[in-house]
C-alpha cells in the first residue's frame, strides 16, 4: 500500500512539475523597441540594388548590379505615415526617379502590426506590395525595403530589387 | 462618325492580331523543366483530325539530336506520344526535356517537333527551334542583365569584346547601343533609341534603359520584345574613324507579376 502511495505522489510531483515547465521567452535586451513606429516618417531613396535571382541560385556570375545611378533613383521619396500604432496613409514622390512604387498615395497595412515584414499599399482597386529588410532601429537608421518579381505563369523568381532610404 | 471610325481601326488591329503558335507553359524553361506544349493545327495537314501524335527530336540542325523516347515507330506512334485535345484543332501535350530525350541539360540546346496521326498519312510542318535555357552559364559576346525581364526592369546590354569573333567586333571601340522596340503585333514601336554606352570592366561595356519609359506602345497594344547592336568606330585603311555595329541580338519579354 506504502509502494503505490509513494508512486502515486511520484506521478502527482512529476505532473506539477511538467506543467509548470514553460519555455523561457526571449525578449529583446534593452528597452521594448517599437518596430511600426521607427518606419514612420519620409524617407529618401539612397541605393539601389538589382537581383538576378535565377542567376544567384544557378551560381552563374553576374547576379547584381547596383542601379543607384544609372537612372536619379535618390530622387525618390516615401512617406509612411503611423497614428495611434497603427499605419494610416502614405505617399511617394519619384521626383525624376523610375516609379518603383507606382501608386502616388493611398493607405497601408502590414502583415504583422509588432514585427511587420509586408507592407501593403492600396489606393482604391490598385494595390503593391513592399518587403522589409531591416528596420531602422538601434544602430541601424536605414529602412531597407525589396521588391521581388515573379514569373506571370510558373510563380518562379527571377529578378528582386532592393532599396536602402535614409530618413529626411 | 470619328467614334465609329476609330472603333472600325481597333476592331480591324483586334483580327490581325496574331497569338503565338505553338505556345509554352511556361514561356521560357530549362531542360529539366516540364513544359506543356498548346499547338492549334488549323490550316495544316492535321486539321480536322480527332487524334494527334507528337514527334519529337532534339537539338535540330544543331548535332548530338535525339528522338523523343516516345516517338515509336513513323508508321505506328506510341500511345504515350498522343497529345490531349483542347478544342477544335488544337492539341497540349507535357513533357520534360532530360526525360524525353534521355539527354543532360548540358547535351539539350533546343527541340523541335510535328504532330500526325498515329500511321504516319498526314502531319503538320515541323515546329523548330526552340531553345531551352541554360542551366550554365555560357559567356557570350553580347548578353542583358538580368537574363529575362519585363517592360518595367533596368535592362542593362553588355558587349564583352573578349568574345568577339568577327574583325569588326574584335576592332571596335563601343559608344553608344541601339534599341528597337517591338509591339504585340510585330510592329516597331516609335524610332529606335541610341543611348551612350559606359566601360564597366577591361573587355566589357554597358549601356542601361527602361523599356516602358524609353518606348510607348499604341493605344490596346503592348511590348513584346526588342532587338539591339552595339555602335561604335574602327580606324579605316587610312587611319580615319569608320562606324560600325555589331549584329542585331532579339530579347523577348517575360511577363512578371
Amino acid at each position: 500500500m506504502k509502494f503505490i502511495n509513494k508512486i502515486a505522489i511520484v506521478i502527482v510531483l512529476a505532473t506539477i512539475v511538467s506543467v509548470s515547465c514553460k519555455p523561457d521567452r526571449i525578449e529583446d535586451m534593452g528597452g521594448k523597441r517599437d518596430f511600426l513606429q521607427s518606419i514612420n516618417g519620409t524617407w529618401k531613396l539612397t541605393k539601389a540594388t538589382q537581383v538576378d535571382e535565377d542567376a544567384a541560385k544557378k551560381g552563374f556570375p553576374y547576379q547584381q548590379l547596383d542601379i543607384t545611378n544609372l537612372f536619379p533613383y535618390t530622387n525618390f521619396v516615401l512617406t509612411l505615415n503611423v497614428a495611434s500604432g497603427a499605419p494610416t496613409t502614405f505617399t511617394t514622390n519619384p521626383g525624376t526617379s523610375p516609379k518603383i512604387i507606382k501608386l502616388a498615395g493611398g493607405s497601408w497595412t502590414v502583415d504583422n502590426i509588432t514585427t511587420p515584414k509586408n507592407i501593403y499599399l492600396v489606393n482604391g482597386a490598385a494595390t503593391d506590395t513592399i518587403t522589409l529588410g531591416g528596420y531602422p532601429v538601434g544602430a541601424a537608421t536605414t529602412l531597407k525595403l525589396s521588391k521581388e518579381k515573379r514569373d506571370k505563369t510558373t510563380g518562379k523568381l527571377l529578378i528582386s530589387y532592393s532599396y536602402e532610404f535614409a530618413k529626411q | 462618325m470619328k467614334q465609329l471610325l476609330y472603333l472600325l481601326i481597333f476592331t480591324l488591329l483586334g483580327f490581325g492580331a496574331v497569338a503565338q503558335n505553338p505556345s509554352f507553359s511556361p514561356a521560357s524553361f530549362t531542360a529539366e523543366d516540364e513544359i506543356t506544349i498548346t499547338i492549334d493545327v488549323t490550316g495544316t495537314g492535321m486539321a480536322g483530325v480527332t487524334d494527334a501524335y507528337l514527334w519529337i527530336f532534339s537539338n535540330p540542325g544543331l548535332g548530338g539530336g535525339a528522338d523523343g523516347i516516345t516517338n515509336g515507330n513513323w508508321t505506328n506512334s506510341s500511345n504515350a506520344a498522343k497529345l490531349t485535345p483542347a478544342g477544335t484543332n488544337k492539341f497540349t501535350y507535357k513533357f520534360t526535356g532530360t526525360t524525353m530525350f534521355g539527354q543532360t541539360p548540358a547535351q539539350l540546346k533546343s527541340f523541335g517537333f510535328l504532330l500526325k496521326k498515329k500511321d504516319g498519312s498526314a502531319q503538320t510542318p515541323d515546329y523548330k527551334p526552340y531553345f531551352f535555357d541554360p542551366l550554365i552559364f555560357v559567356p557570350s559576346l553580347t548578353r542583358i542583365f538580368p537574363a529575362k525581364v519585363d517592360v518595367d526592369d533596368v535592362v542593362s546590354v553588355n558587349f564583352d569584346k573578349q568574345y568577339a569573333v568577327t574583325i569588326n567586333d574584335q576592332r571596335m571601340a563601343p559608344t553608344t547601343f541601339t534599341i528597337t522596340m517591338y509591339d504585340d503585333l510585330n510592329n516597331t514601336v516609335s524610332s529606335p533609341v541610341t543611348l551612350p554606352l559606359r566601360k564597366t570592366d577591361v573587355t566589357i561595356w554597358s549601356g542601361s534603359f527602361i523599356p516602358n519609359i524609353s518606348f510607348t506602345p499604341a493605344v490596346a497594344r503592348k511590348l513584346l520584345k526588342f532587338t539591339y547592336r552595339f555602335n561604335g568606330t574602327v580606324l579605316d585603311i587610312n587611319g580615319s574613324p569608320m562606324t560600325v555595329s555589331s549584329a542585331d541580338t532579339e530579347v523577348i519579354f517575360t511577363p512578371m507579376k
